[in-house]
């Protein structure tokens, strides 16, 4: 199809999207859940920590964060590159984010799991193991596809210092040529996405159906 | 050298103070365009007929799918292909308005859904007509619903008003970054910028959140 | 119904000794100094008022609440008030404990991420390091004889009311406790499931089981407890032989409970045993229900609003 310009560079920025978004969401849950269970679980210091860390990722505009890591760290001689910083980011953001799920998730099953299985001789961890966490995470599915979503638009943001993923090609694009029809194939770009995950975060939660009482 | 940044900061901070006041200038003209436009779609997608619900399904999935900063840049470098050329105040206005307009909407339609099926019966038992019915008995149910959650959007609304500084707009961040540039002390600016920026989110989900949480108490 | 149930016997004669306990929950007082034992293959039955502490004293039993002062002995374990022991109970007496007592709770508490014979399986497996076969196996004889084999691979939320609790019956059943603890069996369940729970409970009566029953059900505790005790106030008000305390109460605490429980019926409470009993079943199970219900319902709320 001929829409008038080369896409192929956008196709390689989306590319990358998907990448950091991947790497991202990655490395968040991993030290989400990590968080999550010293959240609910931790001694008192550390969950003051934690919930002060929590409020700084929700109570700072993202830019602000985003520029801290790229331009505030060189007052100390750190300087990282775009992609370090802006990925740092992304997990600085989405640890953050994810320890909120996954603290949620913990603390919305049902008291009575615990004392059933605490009843039936299950040590503490087995408990965990066994009886919170299967619930936990089946209610997290909703909102962790949300919280996909959230990353992979994030990723727009690290254009500003200069990341090459789809909204930098977008605007090189548009800069020379019709800029409308250029942003919307990077609206149609998110949404196929979106759409994508959403089917699949769907698909998992019906699978996980026995945890809709 | 806390002195240092003291000084510093007693020299930027009037000229942040005028960026807070952009930003939520930005702000809270944004609310009101999501929260007009919000409520019009969330008529469509509690509409009778189909054609409607779907218009305004469509518009809730595309916005939401849609990154914050690409809305921006529709609004304000893309219109202008078709010859609508907004001023950068007003395109970041629009930008928030119709961005938040598909949060409020989700809200709005969630509260809405949220009032017991019980209730709707009730009142249509009693002989109101639909109007009086939203009115009278629905909307007062769904209000409690609807506050947390629109809270909420406006702390986001106000974080992403920072995005502005894409378009040239001197809000806070704008002013901040300007300022990390002129004082070689980036981090020190920042750290201003995250104070008060930080006081703003805290005063809305602290205090608002709390007011709520004490209109609901009564409530019951 | 329970054909293979083993009961247990340990060398003592008493099951479970609760010698003076006071419990709190801050500076409230839940009840103080309640005093009760329990025999080898004895059925007590705790009534009283909600709110009495009826469930918070079988829930000390098997230590899922701590209690201030006093002690509990259970199948010959000593459990000390937290004001008088430097340590809380070991890891290993709890384990052994909860080994040993099965505990039926009034909101059933099934693992909802499990197949009914996985939720009585899984703790043979985890605690009794049973194979997961052998298991499996043994939990679908124990469903068999509750009569449920056709519901062996269902999912929780699939069965009704009366289906979940005797499966939370079977899966402390599982661990071959010698003592059953149960906390309000029926209160959560409608009216028409009411019966099969309690069949259920009283085939396990019938096999000897030692059981501490916490239940609004009159007649149903007239008629397999040996022993009644009434709880109103934070205190024991009254214990012995179960139809002597529920046909002539002793104490006007007691007296009062049971008139209101019995309010629009028998002009007295000293009405022939069988009528008395029927007109208990009929209504004063519903009434007391309803109120249950009613507290569980307001504590959901709570809890809902607090999140």
């Amino acid at each position: 199809m001929n829409i008038g310009f080369d896409t192929s560079q956008m196709l390689h920025g989306a590319v990358l999207t998907v990448e950091l978004a991947a790497g991202g969401v990655g490395v968040s849950l991993v030290l989400g859940a990590l968080g999550g269970l010293a959240r609910s679980r931790g001694p008192r210091w550390l969950r003051w920590l934690i919930v002060g860390y929590v409020e700084l990722v929700r109570g700072l505009p993202q830019i602000l964060q985003l520029f801290i890591l790229y331009f505030g760290l060189t007052q100390f001689g750190i300087n990282l590159s775009p992609f370090t910083a802006g990925f740092i980011w992304m997990c600085f953001y989405g640890t953050g984010y994810a320890i909120e799920i996954f603290r949620a998730g913990i603390s919305g099953v049902h008291p009575g799991q615990l004392e059933a299985s605490t009843a039936l001789g299950l040590s503490r961890f087995q408990s965990f193991r066994r009886v919170v966490l299967p619930q936990a995470v089946a209610r997290m599915v909703p909102p962790l596809t949300t919280f996909v979503i959230l990353e992979l638009k994030n990723t727009t943001l690290l254009y500003i210092i200069g990341v090459p993923e789809i909204m930098y090609h977008a605007n090189l694009l548009a800069s020379n040529s019709q800029p409308l029809n250029i942003y919307l194939i990077a609206v149609g770009f998110y949404l196929v996405m979106n759409m994508t995950l959403g089917r699949l975060g769907a698909y998992v939660e019906h699978k996980m159906s026995w945890a809709k009482s | 050298m806390f002195a240092g940044i003291l000084t510093l900061w007693g020299q930027y901070f009037g000229n942040f103070l005028g960026g807070l006041g952009i930003s939520l200038e930005i702000t809270v003209a944004g609310l009101a365009f999501a929260l007009v436009a919000g409520a019009g779609f969330a008529a469509l997608r509690l509409a009778r007929f189909r054609v409607l619900r779907l218009i305004g399904t469509a518009y809730v999935e595309v916005v939401r799918a849609t990154p914050m900063l690409l809305v921006l840049y529709i609004m304000y470098f893309g219109l202008g292909q078709v010859g609508i050329k907004l001023p950068a105040y007003w395109a970041a206005v629009i930008a928030l308005g119709t961005f938040y307009a598909a949060q409020f909407t989700e809200i709005f339609r969630g509260g809405i859904q949220s009032v017991d099926r019980g209730q709707r019966e009730a009142a249509d038992a009693l002989g109101l007509s639909r109007w009086q019915r939203l009115r009278k008995v629905v909307l007062p149910q769904a209000v409690m619903t609807i506050l947390l959650p629109s809270t909420n959007a406006l702390a986001d609304i106000i974080k992403d008003s920072s995005l502005v500084i894409t378009i040239g707009l001197s809000d806070l961040m704008a002013r901040t970054y300007e300022a990390t540039s002129a004082t070689f002390e980036p981090m020190d600016m920042f750290l201003l910028a995250g104070v008060m920026y930080l006081v703003v989110y805290l005063l809305l989900s602290r205090v608002l959140g709390r007011l709520e949480l004490n209109v609901q108490r009564r409530h019951g | 119904m329970f054909s293979d149930v083993m009961v247990n016997s340990t060398p003592s004669d008493i099951a479970v000794d609760i010698r003076s306990v006071t419990k709190k929950f801050g500076e409230r007082t839940i009840f103080g100094d309640v005093s009760l034992q329990v025999r080898q293959g004895e059925v007590v039955a705790l009534i009283g008022p909600s709110g009495a502490g009826k469930s918070t004293l079988i829930r000390c039993v098997n230590c899922l609440t701590p209690f201030e002062s006093g002690s509990i002995m259970v199948l010959g374990h000593e459990l000390h008030g937290t004001n008088e022991a430097k340590r809380g109970p070991s890891r290993e007496m709890l384990k052994s404990i909860r080994t040993e007592t099965g505990m039926v709770f009034q909101s059933f508490n099934l693992f909802p991420h499990m197949s009914v014979v996985d939720n009585v399986a899984l703790a043979p497996v985890l605690v009794l390091g049973t194979s997961r076969e052998e298991a499996r196996e043994q939990a679908r004889e124990l469903l068999c004889s509750i009569g449920l084999s056709h519901r062996v691979d269902a999912y929780p939320r699939h069965l009704s009311g009366g289906e979940q609790q005797r499966v939370a019956i079977c899966r402390a059943l599982a661990m071959k406790p010698s003592l059953m603890l149960f906390d309000e069996p029926t209160s959560a369940l409608d009216p028409e499931l009411v019966g099969e729970v309690l069949g259920a409970i009283r085939a396990l009566v019938d096999r000897g089981m030692t059981m501490m029953l916490v239940t609004h059900e009159m007649m149903f505790a007239r008629d397999v407890a040996d022993t009644v005790a009434v709880m109103a106030d934070g205190a024991l008000v009254e214990i012995g032989p179960a139809r002597q305390v529920l046909d002539d109460p002793q104490t006007d605490r007691c007296k009062s409970f049971l008139s209101r429980v019995l309010q629009q019926k028998a002009p007295s409470a000293n009405t022939s045993a069988p009528s008395m009993g029927a007109q208990i079943a009929a209504d004063a199970p519903t009434q007391e229900h309803e109120q249950a219900r009613d507290t569980d319902r307001k504590r959901k709320h709570a809890e809902e609003v607090e999140r």
